[in-house]
């Protein structure tokens, strides 16, 4: 395809995941990426000042991050479909940008029966006309392979990244991990990254108790994983010197949870007896899982009036006190001062370290 | 001489202060109105605090801060610890009360509820996004019907038919309560229903799904509202017990975990003295455009903090 005839295609940040969507434009369509900038407090003005005021913030993040991608050139915005309200999201999204005037394709994944393989080459026909559907797929599975990746490291590193011995090389090492997979062109790139940076981290000296406070992470899917959605509470609460445990990502979600799911809903019909949403019952599965592992905590992060996740709560309340285990309750709006959080988090890492000493 | 330790509590609308001795003794304590000025605020506490204290038998060793101005005025003070409101809160009850199962604490504007097992705090929860039911709207509504908030108990238990009032949210208990009045309930049932307000909506939100155990100790400058407290007792069917000092707790507790520390360093008296100033930078590294404080004393930067990463660190 000439080049000038390329898409620029672009998808709002989203943690780290932005890595593995540029891959896989970039690679299997054979399009351009447009990296949207990272999320800053002008993202969340943006998104703010043009959404509903009742929207959940992940909208409001979202619409930022894709005005930002169009004024760096996107011509092309992708929106994902979703199991709440997310799935209406596409359609209001787009209203709100081309009533601010501007011009682009929009392709929302809402609109395609998503269970279907037809669908996929359709969608794929629609970026990327000249395509080869099997040099896609194989590319595509190729992205999906760094998805795995980074939710494995990044698992890794915030289960240890509170015990750094050496003050920073533990970070640094997840950091260049990052940059190597922004960066990757093939697989060789992916592959390398991924070694090297187990690699790396295996040889940074951890000073870590025999027993070390853990705490397990649920929520709702945007604001749980993403560092800026939850003024990076995880970082926040490794640096006191904790484990972090958290289940929920795009691997174990999307791609490993497929089959399980059936079982996942088995597992906890003592405690509910419907799926009250997208998350919902892998969050309490795994609410129920740290609290049998013993884990010392456990942190409810939800943004502002998602309805999913406040159905979850009374479940989560059964759970802290059938096992006798603190569940911290957070709420995050558009806000990006972090004092509010400091005072919880403290106050909760003093207390489940104080309670470790007595019980 | 013996040691002595200084814990300060400064919240949004009042400053605490109290020293005690290694038994826990209060030797001075001082209660003051922050009035938007945490630091004059801290700079007469320590006065006042000066005036009650023995300097010739006691020296204050060690420094501890906590409320929402923890860390300005631990900078200012040179403080040896600083901790959060509810660490200090948890600590100070259970040192006096160590029986205590649970605690709930009403602020100028949140409201905690913290649940204690073998003394030590098992669970916590904090109001978020919304001060409803805190002592702001105590106040602005005694300001509404024309008498003193600290008279507002007098009046509640005079009532013998508290009006109901909506209090799932303060705009609307507002609106309910401005209706009320014009519809002629007398002002003790509205006073009453007021408190009642103000306790529901306290154990709707924050206490919510939590088990409330006894003994139960109720703290903060809400407790010194009998009608609230009476409000409690009967919603609970429990006693509530107020400590004297309740209105102290953060206080102690700061004072607490500061003998409890290791840091030491004498404090200096003459803070009250000294000049001090803060300054707002704008880092312009990112668009974040961080929010950078720098504290002086005189012309000196003694502290800085705001920044999210290192870039803003070069301010400094």
């Amino acid at each position: 395809m000439a080049e000038k005839n390329k898409r620029s295609i672009s998808f709002p940040r989203y943690a780290e995941y932005n890595c593995a969507f540029k891959y896989i434009v970039e690679q299997a369509l054979g399009a351009r990426y447009v990296m949207p900038p990272v999320l800053t407090k002008r993202t969340m003005e943006l998104g703010t000042k043009y959404s509903p005021d009742f929207v959940c913030t992940p909208f409001k993040t979202m619409l930022g991050s894709m005005i930002e991608s169009l004024e760096a050139g996107a011509d092309t915005l992708l929106m994902t479909h979703g199991l709440c309200r997310l799935g209406y999201y596409g359609e209001l999204l787009e209203q709100i940008l081309r009533d601010l005037g501007y011009q682009f394709d929009f392709i929302n994944l809402s609109e395609y029966d998503m269970g279907k393989k037809k669908e996929y080459i359709r969608i794929v026909r629609r970026l990327a006309p000249g395509v080869n559907p099997a040099r896609f797929l194989a590319q595509f599975l190729e992205g999906l392979h760094m998805v795995e990746y980074l939710d494995e490291i990044t698992a890794e590193y915030f289960q240890n990244c509170g015990f750094d011995a050496t003050g920073g090389d533990y970070r640094r090492a997840y950091q260049d991990f990052l940059t190597a997979m922004y960066t990757a062109q093939d697989r060789g790139d992916v592959e390398q990254g991924y070694r090297g940076a187990k690699r790396a981290l295996r040889a940074v000296p951890l000073d870590k108790p025999r027993r070390p406070l853990r705490v397990g992470i649920v929520g709702e899917f945007y604001t749980a994983m993403d560092p800026f959605s939850n003024l990076e509470l995880e970082q926040k609460l490794a640096d006191m010197g904790v484990e972090i445990h958290r289940w929920m990502n795009v691997t174990n979600q999307f791609l490993r949870y497929g089959s399980g799911q059936k079982n996942l809903r088995v597992k906890i019909q003592d405690l509910c007896r419907y799926d009250m949403g997208p998350t919902s019952t892998a969050n309490i599965w795994y609410a129920r899982e740290c609290a049998e592992r013993g884990f010392d905590g456990i942190i409810h992060i939800k943004s502002a009036g998602c309805t999913p996740e406040i159905d979850v709560m009374p479940v989560l309340q059964n759970i802290g006190a059938d096992y006798k285990i603190p569940v911290l309750y957070l709420t995050y709006d558009a806000q990006t001062s972090d004092v509010g959080l400091m005072t919880r988090l403290e106050a909760f890492y003093d207390m489940i370290e104080m309670r470790k000493k007595v019980l | 001489m013996e040691h002595a330790y200084l814990g300060i509590d400064v919240g949004s609308i009042s400053t605490k202060g109290v020293i005690i001795d290694k038994q826990n003794n209060i030797l001075s304590s001082q209660y003051i109105w922050t009035q938007g000025d945490p630091i004059g605020a801290v700079k007469e506490l320590v006065r006042l605090l000066e005036g009650q204290f023995d300097k010739g038998a006691y020296k204050v060793v060690a420094t501890g801060t906590t409320g929402s101005a923890r860390k300005l005025v631990g900078a200012i003070l040179g403080a040896t610890m600083v901790k959060n409101e509810i660490t200090a809160h948890a600590v100070g009850t259970t040192t006096f009360y160590p029986d205590v199962r649970t605690i709930l604490e009403i602020g100028g504007q949140d409201s905690k509820i913290i649940l204690v097992e073998n003394g030590v705090a098992v669970d916590y929860a904090m109001n978020t996004l919304c001060a409803a039911g805190t002592g702001a709207f105590l106040s602005s509504q005694a300001k509404r019907l024309g008498i003193e908030v600290e008279d507002i108990g007098d009046y509640a238990l005079r009532s013998t038919h508290p009006t109901q009032i909506a209090a799932r949210c303060t705009v609307f208990a507002e609106s309910d309560l401005v209706h009320k009045i014009q519809m002629g309930h007398p002002r003790e049932d509205i006073i009453a229903g007021v408190c009642n307000a103000v306790a529901a909506n306290y154990l709707n939100n924050v206490g919510k799904g939590k088990k409330i155990v006894s003994p139960v100790v109720f703290q903060g400058g809400v407790s010194k509202n009998k009608g609230v407290v009476t409000a409690f007792e009967r919603t609970l069917g429990c006693k509530v017990i107020v400590d004297p000092n309740g209105h102290l707790m953060g206080a102690l507790g700061a004072a607490i975990l500061a003998r409890r520390g290791s840091g030491r360093q004498e404090f200096d008296f003459s803070v009250e003295n000294m000049e001090f100033s803060t300054r707002e930078a704008s880092c312009g590294g990112c668009p974040n455009r961080c929010e950078i404080i720098c504290v002086y004393r005189g012309a000196q930067l003694i502290d800085s903090w705001g920044n999210r990463c290192e870039r803003g660190a070069q301010v400094r």
